[in-house]
């Protein structure tokens, strides 16, 4: 293929990655930059979106409404479960670690014994075009669309509103927070909720690309958990995407050339290299470079 | 009141100690009433209940190697079974190519040992001396053992051979494959005389996972109590603190990393050696959350309560995979319920209560008290 | 005293983010000399101390210590160079035992049963004989703050670093700790220690210096600090540099 159409298909190929890993990630994000917590559950909340999504389709309701009661279903599961079981693990975070595992267990394996090993796909929309060389599919740079979209809704979100207001204070310093008149456990919940319904959201959209079954939000925790280890918690959108980026970029290069799994592998190990590098994460790396510089 | 001899005093000074619950002589009656009971066990047991048994206690090591981490050091690691996988395996590969030439598994022994705890090196340099918090560690892990699991499980193809060991994708190392060699069972001894062969299904077997449980829970007994072990748990609860006192945390915390590595391989050896066989899924998401389970159910900051917990749960597990797949929910909700009622752990809790009632009943505690 | 100082700090600086913790802080101490670091909340205390201990290390500027250039070392190698640190927060092991907490530091040099005398002896020369067994957490507040300072001192340092060693304390229990730290500089021992309790600052009566959104601000004796005007306005129009009552009794 000539030089044009490669870079095209490689663009093609990043943003996809890059949607991938957005849509995946920024409930994750969310949740750990403001609580500390992974919530090892981000995948079920996925499935959850999904599964909504499936059973709304089949029951007749248009795809972009089922996609976002994906969304809200999960968001709902989620406040219950930060209200019942999270937020007694507050401050002691490997325990959250391992009562979120535990929560992600029983959805799983509950999803499995009671549903069944699969259920029904939903087709995907809008259809692909292209050439011999090139093929693309709308609905996957549809789904770029909406990762800019929710990024810019995010920050908007926590830069604007009322609510972001009250979750940056309390991101900066609960206490102070608190004593403001901040309802810290209302924001809390809410933060909680949010990332399970953005994880759900997430769940629905990849829906109409793939098979949906019990363990179907697994497939992609790994990447999700690896994009937030490497961005650190501080700063959410810098963070969220410089990892984004730059992750999306190797995993891109090393699957054009290789293979999809080495490209994963490729992904993980230049993640560790990062790590080792930045160990809190990008943003805050960047932060100290930029300011040293200036200094001279 | 039992007599003791200078030589059992200082052993007895050596495994008991200030960071291991239960130094009483009635626990350590207790103790070797159930070593003796265990030993008897084979005179009891069907060959296939045998069987299940050895298996059930070959978890043992697995199980000590993340108490050992996350109770006594403060590190959760989410893929403890991943270095289970990688003994395994390593040992299966060279095991398939040496068996026949050596007769013997000495060699596999030291692969399917010594190549998890290089992993575990190269892993924990990374993650240690970059400082890096307790819950990437934990999720780094869980991520690496998923990899690997991803990896094995496209290497059903005919060209994935290491010498005459086949990869197997999914299948694994095993006869599964359809291929003739499967991985041996330990075959150690010193000469054609002394070769003992130890299948699965043997007494061998059985009693060579007993001895290795016992010398290794006198043996972390010891550790746990000593100098070492005194600043691993004090590196658990502040390392900024341990560091300033004079102690290499980064080193230490490598070390005891290895060692838990070295552990969970020891359970991945006795595995392939009882069932000759091993597949990806053990370095999978449900393996890898079964000994956080157990331990953090059980008591992870006692030896003890490991043990007792982990053989107590996966034959619980056992009983409930014969009803279907309700096993794992049941699991999950004893974690959830584990961590938020008695975070300590049940085993742990329980044990209290008892020496509580022994104490009133006025039975000994004072001997061993300070046997540091 | 020498010419050389024992530790000597030259243009440190530290940035988090966008805060300047540390901003060219020049600092300098003799063998067997007291000082007291003070300044407004914010000043950059806490951050000089971790620079000084070596849980963090600068973005630029060097410390020397005893002659050596210590700036890049890791800070258990410090401890083996002499120096003894008290954290603020966190001073000792609260779920170990008292035993355990002076075990870690004394088990360098003893062995065995060495070590079981070395406890007590601290004990008693801190005032805390019979609590071996207890829980750390469980001591009194000033105990605690006591077995923290033995903790450091137990590894025979050339310089103690003290992070607030009389928060929390009554005005008796000050004097004590007052006490402690002249019988321990009268051995040789020199101490840096960061205060915000101006009684103590004044019953040590050592020269003083004075942090302000990271930088050395002043220097010299209490007497001159509490004269100088700009130091005044530092500290919020305060007269008597007192904290406000608010901070008094912070827990450790």
């Amino acid at each position: 293929m000539d030089t044009l159409t490669f870079i095209v298909s490689l663009l093609y190929q990043y943003a996809d990655t890059i949607a991938i890993l957005v849509l995946s990630a920024i409930g994750l994000f969310i949740i750990f930059g403001m609580m500390g917590v992974i919530n090892m559950a981000h995948g079920e909340m996925m499935m959850i979106g999904a599964y909504i999504t499936s059973f709304s389709y089949y029951a007749g309701i248009p795809t972009p409404i089922a996609v976002i009661f994906g969304g809200l279903g999960a968001g709902v599961v989620g406040i219950v479960l930060e209200r019942v079981i999270v937020r007694r693990f507050y401050g002691q975070l490997l325990a959250s670690l391992v009562a979120t595992w535990g929560i992600s267990l029983i959805l799983s394996q509950g999803a499995l014994l009671v549903l069944g090993p699969l259920i029904k796909s939903v087709p995907t929309p809008f259809g692909s075009a292209g050439s011999d060389d090139l093929t693309f599919s709308y609905y996957r740079l549809f789904l770029f669309g909406v990762a800019i979209l929710l990024i810019a809704g995010v920050w908007a979100l926590f830069k604007v509103t009322r609510f972001g207001l009250r979750a940056r204070a309390t991101m900066q310093d609960p206490g102070s927070a608190r004593a403001l008149g901040v309802d810290v456990r209302q924001v809390y919940a809410l933060t909680f909720g949010l990332g399970a319904a953005l994880a759900g959201l997430a769940g629905g959209l990849f829906a109409l690309t793939s098979t949906i079954g019990p363990f179907y939000g697994q497939n992609y925790t790994p990447q999700a958990f690896i994009t937030v280890v490497v961005g650190g918690g501080a700063e959410l959108i810098s963070g969220l995407l410089l990892s984004v980026l730059s992750l999306g970029a190797i995993k891109t290069i090393v699957t054009n050339q290789v293979n999809i799994l080495l490209g994963q592998v490729a992904m993980l190990v230049f993640a560790l290299i990062l790590i080792r590098l930045m160990p809190s994460g990008i943003s805050d790396w960047v932060e100290r470079r930029r300011l040293q510089s200036r200094r001279g | 009141m039992i007599r003791t001899n200078a030589l059992l005093d200082r052993l007895l000074g050596r495994i008991n100690g200030p960071l291991e619950p239960g130094r009483s002589p009635p626990f350590w009656l207790l103790v070797v009433a159930a070593v003796v009971v265990l030993a008897l066990l084979p005179t009891f047991l069907s060959r296939y209940e045998l069987l299940n048994f050895s298996n059930f206690l070959s978890n043992v090591f697995l199980a000590l190697g993340l108490c050992l981490i996350w109770g006594f050091g403060g590190i959760l690691s989410l893929g403890q079974s991943a270095f289970l996988g990688l003994g395994g395996y390593a040992y299966g590969i060279v095991g398939i190519n040496l068996i026949e030439i050596h007769g013997n598994t000495w060699l596999a022994l030291l692969a399917g040992l010594g190549f998890p705890v290089i992993v575990a090196a190269a892993l924990g340099w990374m993650m240690f001396y970059a400082r890096l918090k307790g819950v990437y560690v934990a999720i780094l892990m869980l991520v690496v053992t998923l990899l690997i699991e991803t990896f094995l499980n496209q290497t059903a193809g005919q060209g994935w051979f290491i010498g005459n060991a086949h990869l197997g994708g999914n299948n694994g190392l095993g006869r599964f494959s359809g291929v003739i060699r499967e991985p041996p069972s330990l075959t150690l001894g010193f000469g054609a005389e002394t070769m003992v062969v130890f299948k699965g299904k043997t007494q061998a077997f059985y009693y060579l996972v007993l001895g290795l449980g016992v010398l290794c829970y006198l043996g972390l007994r010891a550790f746990v109590n000593s100098r070492i072990g005194h600043v691993l748990v004090a590196i658990r609860e502040d390392p900024d603190r341990t560091e300033a006192l004079g102690y290499d945390v980064r080193a230490l915390q490598l070390s005891v990393f290895c060692l838990s590595a070295l552990l969970a391989s020891m359970s991945g050896i006795l595995y392939v050696s009882w069932g000759n066989f091993i597949t990806p899924n053990v370095f999978g998401v449900f393996y890898n959350i079964l000994p956080v389970i157990w331990v953090a159910v059980a008591g992870r900051k006692s030896l003890t309560a490991t043990i007792v917990g982990t053989v107590f749960l996966v034959w619980l597990s056992q009983k409930l995979a014969i009803q279907g797949d309700i096993a794992f929910v049941v699991l999950g909700f004893i974690l959830l319920a584990g961590m938020m009622l008695l975070p300590e752990g049940v085993v742990t809790g329980l044990g209290e209560r008892i020496g509580r009632v022994f104490d009133r009943l006025g039975i000994g505690r004072h001997g061993a008290r300070h046997g540091r | 005293m020498g010419a050389e100082p024992l530790i000597a700090t030259r243009g440190l600086s530290k940035r988090f983010g966008g805060v300047q913790a540390v901003s060219e802080a020049d600092l300098s101490l003799g063998a067997g000399q007291l000082r007291c670091i003070i300044g407004p909340n914010g000043a950059g205390k806490s951050t000089l101390f971790k620079l000084l201990l070596g849980s963090l290390r600068p973005d630029i500027g060097t410390i020397h210590f005893d002659g050596r250039d210590v700036t890049r070392l890791e800070a258990h190698r410090r401890a083996h160079l002499g120096i003894g640190v008290k954290f603020q927060n966190f001073a000792v092991y609260a779920e170990l035992t008292v035993r355990h907490n002076l075990f870690l530091p004394l088990s360098h040099q003893h062995r065995g049963r060495a070590v079981e005398r070395e406890i007590d002896d601290l004990l008693a020369r801190l005032n805390l004989a019979g609590t071996a067994e207890k829980i750390a957490g469980s001591l009194a507040h000033g105990q605690k703050q006591w077995l923290a300072i033995g903790m450091a001192l137990a590894m025979k340092p050339k310089l103690l670093l003290l992070d607030e060693p009389t928060a929390g304390m009554g005005p008796e229990e000050t004097e004590a700790t007052v006490r402690l730290i002249r019988t321990v500089n009268a051995e040789g021992v020199a101490a840096i220690v960061v205060e915000h309790d101006m009684a103590f600052v004044r019953q040590l009566g050592a020269p003083v210096t004075v942090l302000h959104y990271g930088r050395v601000f002043a220097e010299g004796t209490l007497a001159e600090i509490e004269r100088h005007e700009e130091v005044r306005r530092i500290y919020l129009g305060a007269t008597k540099l007192e904290r406000p009552p608010r901070f008094k009794n912070r827990q450790t």
